[in-house]
């Protein structure tokens, strides 16, 4: 069988290229469901207060893993989305305490501007200065962790219990958080991804020779890639705002945070070295990895050991994931 | 804008790294309807000039001038926009990412590019499946439709054709001559005289970064032998090397066959070798003191069999006798032990980039953990200047090995076995990319080596290094050995027809 | 790793100055530079640096760290890293905690053996299963935090004195400003810069970290040095993580969280880049100083926590855009 045969073969209709292409994101989307359904079975009355629950408590570490999706998609990875998390935080509970609703809001708003801000300048950094992003994002979580301790020295700060209602719900309200979460990906993502910038960040991180020749500007793709990611850090640090009620600079809180993310977008199926996956599997992956120590709970095993299991998950799904791709791009 | 005004001029156009001057003066014309070859051997400058022409590089000083206006190319989209289209060795197609996808980085019409591909013979492909997914010879020809796609003035060729199976280049040269047809031009670098020859109009001849001769492709050297060809070719020779080495280097070495060890002393047999894939059934035998090459198209498995001999794969079926016993190896360490070493067709997998050239040379030396502990110096130093004398290495780069030109990397490639010790060397398309005046000191290298004794399995692609380096060569197809000749009376047609399985033509001598 | 876009066949000439800097021993010269810069700015800022005892409190912090960014530097060198080196120590430290009462040797060798055994299965699950190391440590780290936050409360409850020479070889001093764990730094350091240099291991885990591929065509089995490496690595942590606990004289979960991420910036400081194969111990070794001197500094000028952060930050970035020049030029 010749070459060209070989690639033409009878084509593969359009589902199942679809199903080949989205085959990670379905399967984190059925552990996901297999998990609801176990822990649903475990808990009395499971409803609507515990998806509301599940959705407010996750909502920061989601926003956190969406952002570390786009950044290692473009083929980079970022340590410093966690103290970004913090900074923003810190900035919100400090402005926004005592604040109304519209106050809150606003002060949202202009969190978001620099922490979108700030995302963008790490691009620059990144791409100006040749040194690797892991390198460059480890420096730069020092220069915000301090930066939040100049904002708030202790734990401390407020905001409006309307604001924290309406971005998280409460009760048996699960849909405001909800709303949240879909905002930036339908909004932001949905578009970016279908465009040329978008196709670009998918690019850089597959191959950036291959996409420098092909007319990638490398800075503005790895610009708009990190400034993206601010966004959604700082979507991050409001949202532990709105959970919390307050702001806390603690560096400890932001390794773990950062920590939590990379372990996330890796069960969501983006590969560490760029080009491959999406945003919505990691957030199907941030909801397992919240589910797993309820679980256990519902078992009556002491949920630090959901700590150990979360690892011991997250480093199986890697090891197979990689075989499994090293054996599919054998045969091609 | 007059009909004669050459699409692309370039003048005096130089580029330096730091202390080197990789380019010192270039002036090239290239006229519209084209074919302009651009060779030299490595050092010379062409990737260099290529680089700056495609908006990968900028140079320090000179202009360029497309279609008469100057211009300074700030990034590849830029040197696109401006008409200039290069494809390089490797497809600029993202992995990941769709065909489709990749054509939207590009901006390219997928109308126009599957009317390119037809042209080039290839329907049908679907742009759906990841560019990873398609064999590297069907992305070149995909990087080709595209660039054509675009309608460009001036097609940039970086050694197109290295790596194509021949039925595949010869579209890509019909191609050409139709983007000429056309009114385009195109600037084919090549290191295949053969090839420039038969496609281009005009020659232009780099040395240490300046053109020194440029010829149109019917003229010749006057007053002297052979044929209008050969006489050209002698000129692009003697133009790339100086005068004193070309008369040597262009003359085909008739030597005999040098002394065999006594039948039944074989230094590899391969017996029905397959691996479930492309190779079928190999059999072979590989004689103490000899140097057997092997020669085929594209894809007929001569990469899985070498990576079988290496230890770099399994294989499913067939025995390998080395030495009198039989060799399942799981890994290279396996078959480095028993004597069968590799030196890759790819130097980037042969290499260390950011290590020295004694690292490099003497890593095979510390393999096994047995060997972890304390390095005896003295005894690293003598056989490293050993390797490095009898190969010529050129060292002043020494620090780091990605400095090296590609000559003396390969060079390096092989020095390491020579350090480690071998039986068999298995080299895969050795000469590839490689100058002229290296090719030769490599075959010399063979020689030596199989006169005492070693002996030497080479794949290549270039069928008319066959009588200057081998022995004996034998053709793969369709992953068997089906044709056996003396390297003396190897000639190209005969080994073309037999690599496409034409099989009437010869006899096996295996 | 592929380095040009387009291979060019053409010889890349010698580095200029600064790539040379970057590249070689040079930068051993400028770093030792900076320290003495920075001591000396300390000292004329509180003259009370320069006494023994602020000596020998600089170099108390400065041992553990050493270590551990000492095993850091073998990861990064071939290719990897190591994010539980924390963790590794503080378990090691727990173990050895908790061993105590059985003897001090055996105690320590107890936490020492932890470190091996945690060690092992990190470079196994990198080495042959080929497991992310950014993600197996990370992963690693996390079970370790459960299984020490679980096993505080329950088998590794209670027993966190730690033995008399543990306390000594941590927190004690020899003589004069030179504390014991200076020596132990010294020794284990040592090994570390001459190993690198003159073995065949030492001279492998730099080829695997420059071109994994090559590694193996030459006969290397890769899986073998990454084994030994992450192995080396989670040692040199076990002993810090045993040196700091001594220092403390008690054991708690947070014992070496703060040092993760200086022990990245002493290798990354000292020029050994994350990609791999190049780099070395000295270099790591006066990162370290650098840092600890400049953290005292601060301290004395009673620089505000958040921004020795953002100095902190910036340092690292800085340097790291020295080395990046440097090998840009390339």
């Amino acid at each position: 069988m010749s070459v060209v045969e070989a690639a033409t073969r009878p084509l593969s209709p359009a589902v199942g290229l679809f199903a080949r292409r989205h085959a990670w994101t379905g399967a984190v989307v059925a552990f996901f469901a297999v998990l609801l359904a176990w822990n649903a079975s475990q808990t009395r009355n499971f409803g609507a207060f515990e998806i509301q629950t599940m959705l407010a408590s996750t909502l920061a570490l989601a926003y956190l893993a969406m952002a570390q999706s786009v950044v290692v998609i473009g083929g980079g990875i970022d340590l410093s989305v966690g103290a970004l998390l913090v900074l923003a935080n810190c900035l919100t509970a400090r402005f926004m305490e005592g604040t109304g609703f519209g106050g809150s809001v606003l002060v949202a708003a202009g969190c978001l501007a620099v922490t979108a801000l700030l995302g963008a300048l790490t691009g620059l950094v990144i791409s100006v200065s040749r040194i690797p992003d892991i390198i460059v994002t480890l420096a730069t979580s020092f220069v915000w962790g301090g930066a939040a301790l100049f904002v708030l020295r202790t734990p401390g700060g407020g905001t409006s219990p309307t604001f924290q209602t309406l971005v998280l719900g409460s009760g048996n309200a699960w849909w405001p958080a909800l709303l949240c979460l879909l905002g930036p990906l339908l909004l932001v993502w949905a578009p970016l991804r279908r465009s040329r910038r978008g196709i670009a960040i998918y690019a850089l991180g597959s191959s950036s020779d291959a996409a420098f020749l092909s007319g990638v500007d490398p800075l503005r793709t790895k610009v708009v890639a990190y400034a993206f990611s601010g966004l959604l850090c700082g979507l991050a640090g409001t949202a532990t705002t709105a959970f919390t009620g307050g702001g806390s600079p603690q560096s400890t809180i932001a390794m773990t945070a950062t920590l939590n993310s990379v372990a996330a977008i890796v069960l969501g199926g983006v590969a560490l070295s760029g080009g491959i996956g999406g945003l919505v599997g990691p957030v199907f992956a941030v909801w397992c990895l919240y589910l797993i120590p309820n679980i256990m709970l519902g078992l009556g095993v002491d949920p630090s050991y959901g700590e150990v299991v979360k690892g011991v998950v997250v480093v199986l799904v890697v090891l197979v994931g990689g075989l499994l791709r090293a054996r599919r791009s054998r045969t091609g | 804008m007059t009909a004669a005004e050459p699409i692309l001029r370039v003048r005096g156009v130089a580029k330096r790294y730091g202390p080197v001057e990789a380019l010192r003066s270039v002036d090239l014309a290239v006229a519209r309807g084209e074919i302009h070859a651009l060779v030299g051997a490595n050092g010379a400058g062409k990737s260099t000039l290529v680089r700056i022409l495609a908006g990968v590089v900028r140079p320090d000083a000179g202009e360029v001038e497309v279609a008469g206006r100057p211009v300074r190319f700030r990034s590849p989209a830029h040197a696109r926009a401006s008409g200039l289209a290069p494809v390089f060795q490797d497809p600029a197609f993202a992995p990941d990412l769709t065909v489709a996808d990749n054509l939207r980085l590009t901006a390219t019409d997928p109308g126009a590019f599957r009317r390119r591909l037809s042209g080039l013979g290839l329907d049908g492909i679907e742009l759906r499946e990841p560019a990873g997914s398609l064999p590297l010879p069907l992305l070149r020809m995909l990087d080709l439709a595209r660039v054509l796609a675009h309608d460009p003035a001036l097609l940039l060729l970086d050694e197109i054709t290295a790596a194509l199976p021949a039925d595949y280049a010869e579209r890509v040269f019909e191609a050409i001559r139709d983007a000429r047809g056309e009114g385009r031009s195109v600037l084919f670098i090549s290191h295949r005289l053969l090839e420039v020859q038969e496609v281009c109009d005009r020659v232009t001849v780099l040395r240490d970064g300046r053109n020194v001769d440029t010829l149109t492709i019917a003229d010749g050297a006057e007053g002297s032998a052979g044929t209008l060809a050969e006489r050209s070719e002698r000129r692009i020779v003697a133009a790339m090397l100086g005068e004193r080495a070309a008369l040597a280097v262009s003359e085909p070495r008739r030597v005999a066959p040098p002394p065999r060890a006594e039948p039944g002393e074989p230094a590899l047999e391969l017996r029905g070798v397959s691996d479930g894939g492309r190779v079928r059934d190999v059999s072979l035998t590989l004689a103490k003191g000899e140097v057997l090459g092997i020669t085929g198209l594209e894809g007929q498995g001569q990469d899985e069999l070498f990576a079988i001999l290496a230890g770099d794969r399994r294989a499913s079926g067939g025995e390998i006798v080395v030495d009198g016993g039989r060799l399942v190896a799981r890994h290279p360490y396996e078959a480095i032990r028993n004597g069968l070493v590799l030196v890759p067709s790819d130097r980037w997998q042969a290499l260390l980039p950011q290590r020295s050239v004694r690292e490099n040379l003497a890593v095979a030396q510390y393999n096994a953990p047995g060997r972890w502990g304390w390095i005896n110096a003295e005894r690293e130093r003598r056989q490293v200047a050993g390797a490095i004398a009898r190969l010529s290495i050129d060292t002043r780069a020494q620090a780091q090995a990605k400095r090296l030109s590609g000559g003396n990397q390969q060079k390096v490639a092989i020095g390491r076995w020579l350090v480690g010790g071998f039986t068999t060397l298995l080299c895969f398309d050795p000469t590839r990319g490689i100058d002229v005046g290296t090719k030769h000191q490599i075959y010399d290298l063979f020689r030596e080596l199989a006169a005492a004794g070693k002996s030497v399995l080479m794949f290549t692609s270039e069928l008319r290094e066959v009588p200057l380096a081998c022995d004996r060569v034998l053709v793969l197809y369709d992953g068997r050995i089906v044709a056996g000749l003396q390297a003396a009376e190897a000639d190209e047609a005969t080994l073309l027809s037999a690599a496409h399985g034409l099989a009437d033509t010869l006899t096996e001598s295996r | 790793m592929r380095e040009a876009v387009v291979r060019d066949d053409a010889a890349t000439p010698e580095p200029g100055l600064l790539a040379r800097i970057a590249a070689g021993d040079r930068s051993t010269l400028a770093l030792i530079g900076v320290l003495a810069a920075l001591v000396v700015a300390d000292g004329l800022i509180d003259r009370s640096f320069l006494s023994l005892s602020q000596l020998r409190n600089t170099l108390l912090v400065t041992a553990p760290l050493a270590l551990m960014a000492g095993g850091q530097t073998l990861c990064m060198l071939s290719g990897g890293i190591d994010l539980s080196v924390a963790m590794t120590a503080t378990a090691a430290a727990y173990v050895t905690g908790v061993q105590s009462s059985e003897g001090a040797v055996t105690a320590i060798l107890a936490g020492l053996l932890v470190g091996v055994a945690i060690g092992l299965v990190n470079g196994l699950a990198i080495g042959v299963f080929r497991v992310n190391p950014l993600i197996m440590t990370l992963g690693m780290s996390g079970i370790l935090t459960g299984l020490l936050t679980v096993g505080s409360q329950t088998f590794l409850g209670g027993a966190t004195r730690m033995s008399d020479l543990v306390l000594e070889l941590g927190g004690g001093t020899i003589a004069g400003p030179i504390p014991w764990n200076l020596v132990v730094w010294l020794l284990l350091g040592g090994a570390l810069v001459v190993g690198l240099r003159r073995t065949g291991l030492g001279r492998l885990i730099y080829a695997v970290g420059d071109n994994r591929v090559a590694c193996r065509l030459a006969g290397v089995r890769v899986w073998q040095v990454e084994t030994a490496v992450y192995t080396l690595c989670a040692l040199l942590a076990a002993v810090a993580g045993i040196l700091i606990g001594g220092r403390s004289g008690s054991v708690d979960l947070q014992l070496a969280g703060s040092y993760l991420l200086p022990s990245v910036a002493a290798a990354v400081i000292g020029g050994t880049s994350i990609l791999g194969g190049i780099g070395g111990y000295t270099g790591t070794i006066l990162g370290a100083l650098i840092l600890a001197v400049l953290d005292t500094m601060l301290n004395l000028l009673t620089v505000d926590e958040a921004l020795k952060q953002v100095l902190y930050g910036c340092i690292i970035l800085v340097l790291a855009w020295v080395y990046a020049r440097g090998t840009a030029s390339a």
